[in-house]
């Protein structure tokens, strides 16, 4: 084995492939890169085959981890010989000037914490030594802020954004709401991120349609298929139904002073009776408000439509039959 | 945690960047920059010396001054154009979505929108993630309020809704904005209760700074209100499981039926709350004493809405 590290013979590897002005095969790369190991002279048949696979492999390890470093690996075929496959880094690769502060660098820190323990944190981590290197050293001001993520489906999430990012479609086993178990075939288009809860966004190959997946449904990992680079994303992402609508219905809800205060801030007041204040409340899901009376143990009630005020009972009634154990 | 050769990886090329846009720096200063040892540090610049080129001639590779890097020196000479590599996709998304989650959940220091605004904009053609506006809204006026506290180490007058929807009037000593799971909150010690509480910023109806210096110092247990009490464990019919997937404790398993929730209950009544929510749902619910919270809370909405 060469004693030359894995950070050094990537660091080659990179450098060999920006500089080659058409591309390097294989071969190329085994031969001239620093870090490879060639076949030693009079080496066996069977030898032989080992160190090359172990190449192979090898290779194939370097090249993925150049990839997700952010770096545009591709692959040239010849047009002559097509299945002699070489490798370039294209474009521009450099981190460009970003003239970040420690201050910057402090609120920075904030976002790797957020994910500690969560396999995003390893992303996290290296993406913020990528951006402070260029900040000239000093004390960081500690700031008073802080956060974490707790939530299911960050695995998922981490294995996605690659995905994402490098256009590779991908396979997982995902339950929704409503249907059983099933796998689906994703071009992967975005990530979107509401109140702590991760979603995928992407092309659903089977049902051919847009379809929105939350991370916390996606049962086991989730597996790439093919090669990167198979699809377009749409410049903009289709929210579809994570997108929030505006209230179309209109309630009425009497609560009791000094309850409700949510409801009181959002509703209109219309009077009083009984010693229940009535308000107008406008709301798009009824779960939504039925959850919110329910939470209120008595202090709110349903007035008007009367189907709500008729599901608000059935919901306590319901509860109460399984309190009995 | 391990370092991996991909921490390297990028420590290098950062010191690379870091010597190109500083000049010569003490090798003492980079390592600290880099959070390494000094020895650790100047390995990887003789690292750097021979790497470059194929087939690696002396003026193929890095040059770096080496009888000041002895010194304890740097001296970059020449980069061979090598330097630190843009963000790739997953960089991107982690930093930015929890950027953007804090910002928010109300809980991001001052600047981070400027800083946001600048990875995406040095992103390239990487795809960045959508962060939406969740559910809950947190005054600025408050953040306002609580951020100037926090920075003067004085006291707040708040008026605050809790989960149970009762509104007192607390004077709190606010040391943390902190954002769990997208949602905001501040640390603090409260006077009222005499203890640490973790607060929910949505739920903090007004704020205003007083000239009361602050008593207690943040604890050194954050996240301590948030702890479970009990674990508890609720069967539900399959459909219903979207209840409970936003509840970062619980565990969720799914037969062809039902699905089968573990949880760490914090707050009885919020749990009750939660589980009268689906009701119908409900196939069984342990321990007696969540049972028992949860007949206590139907019987009262069927005494207020009639039965």
């Amino acid at each position: 084995m060469s004693d030359v590290s894995a950070e050094q013979r990537r660091l080659n590897l990179m450098i060999a492939l920006s500089r080659t002005r058409h591309r390097l095969t294989r071969e190329q790369i085994r031969a001239r890169v620093d870090g490879y190991d060639t076949v030693p002279a009079g080496a066996t048949e069977e030898e032989r085959q080992r160190a090359d696979a172990s190449f192979q492999r090898m290779f194939e390890r370097d090249k993925d981890e150049l990839r997700s470093m952010g770096l545009p690996l591709r692959t040239i075929t010849d047009p002559v010989h097509q299945d002699d496959l070489g490798y370039r880094i294209d474009g521009d690769t450099a981190m460009p000037a970003l003239d970040l502060s420690l201050q910057d660098a402090a609120v920075l820190a904030l976002a790797v914490e957020y994910w500690a323990g969560k396999p995003l944190e390893a992303d996290a981590r290296h993406g913020f030594a990528k951006l402070i290197s260029a900040i000239g050293h000093g004390e960081s001001p500690s700031l008073p802020f802080g956060g974490m993520s707790t939530t299911a489906g960050a695995d998922a999430t981490s294995t996605l954004a690659a995905a994402v990012s490098d256009r590779q479609v991908v396979r997982f086993e995902y339950a929704s709401a409503s249907s059983p178990t099933r796998r689906r075939t994703v071009q992967p288009w975005g990530i979107v991120m509401r109140a702590g809860v991760d979603y995928l966004v992407g092309w659903d190959q089977d049902a051919e349609a847009v379809r929105t997946f939350r991370l916390g449904r996606v049962q086991g990992s989730v597996k790439t298929v093919g090669e990167p680079e198979a699809f377009e994303r749409p410049a903009a992402l289709p929210l579809g139904g994570l997108e929030e609508s505006a209230p179309d219905q209109i309630a009425v809800v009497a609560v009791r002073p000094e309850a409700g205060h949510a409801l009181r801030r959002r509703g209109e007041p219309v009077g009083a009776e009984d010693g229940w204040e009535l308000f107008q409340v406008a709301y798009r899901h009824a779960d939504l408000l039925r959850a919110e009376v329910l939470a209120l143990q008595g202090g709110a009630k349903v007035m008007e439509p009367g189907e709500l005020a008729e599901s608000v009972k059935e919901h306590a009634r319901a509860a109460k039959e399984v309190a009995r154990g | 945690m391990a370092e991996t050769s991909r921490d390297r990886m990028v420590r290098m090329l950062g010191m690379v960047a870091y010597l190109e846009a500083n000049g010569p720096t003490p090798v003492k200063t980079l390592a600290a920059h880099f959070g390494v040892t000094e020895r650790r540090a100047r390995d990887e610049l003789w690292t750097l010396g021979t790497s470059g080129v194929p087939p690696y001639l002396p003026d193929e590779c890095l040059d770096f001054d080496f009888d000041a890097l002895d010194e304890g020196l740097a001296i970059l000479r020449d980069s061979q154009g090598v330097s630190q590599v843009r963000l790739s996709g997953q960089e991107a998304i982690a930093l930015t979505g929890a950027l953007g989650t804090m910002l928010d959940a109300g809980t991001a220091p001052a600047g981070a929108e400027q800083v946001l605004a600048r990875i995406r904009e040095a992103g390239g053609d990487v795809a960045p993630v959508t962060v939406l506006e969740g559910a809950e809204h947190v005054g600025g006026d408050i953040r306002t309020a609580l951020t100037t506290a926090i920075d003067d180490g004085v006291a707040a007058a708040i008026g605050y809704v809790d989960a149970q929807d009762r509104r007192t009037d607390r004077i709190i000593e606010p040391h943390r904005l902190v954002a769990i799971d997208g949602v905001g909150y501040v640390e603090c010690w409260c006077r009222k209760a005499q203890d640490y509480r973790t607060l929910r910023l949505s739920r903090i109806e007004s704020a205003a700074v007083l000239d009361s210096s602050q008593s207690h110092g943040p604890s050194e247990e954050p996240g301590f209100a948030l702890e479970a009490q009990y674990h508890a464990t609720v069967v539900v019919a399959r459909g219903a499981r979207w209840a409970f997937e936003d509840i970062g404790s619980a565990t969720i398993t799914v037969d062809d039926v039902n699905a089968t929730v573990e949880l760490g209950v914090t707050d009885e009544d919020w749990a009750a709350a939660r589980l009268l929510s689906v009701a119908p749902a409900l196939v069984s619910v342990e321990p007696a004493r969540l049972r028992e919270v949860l007949r206590r809370h139907a019987d009262a909405v069927l005494a207020a809405q009639g039965d």
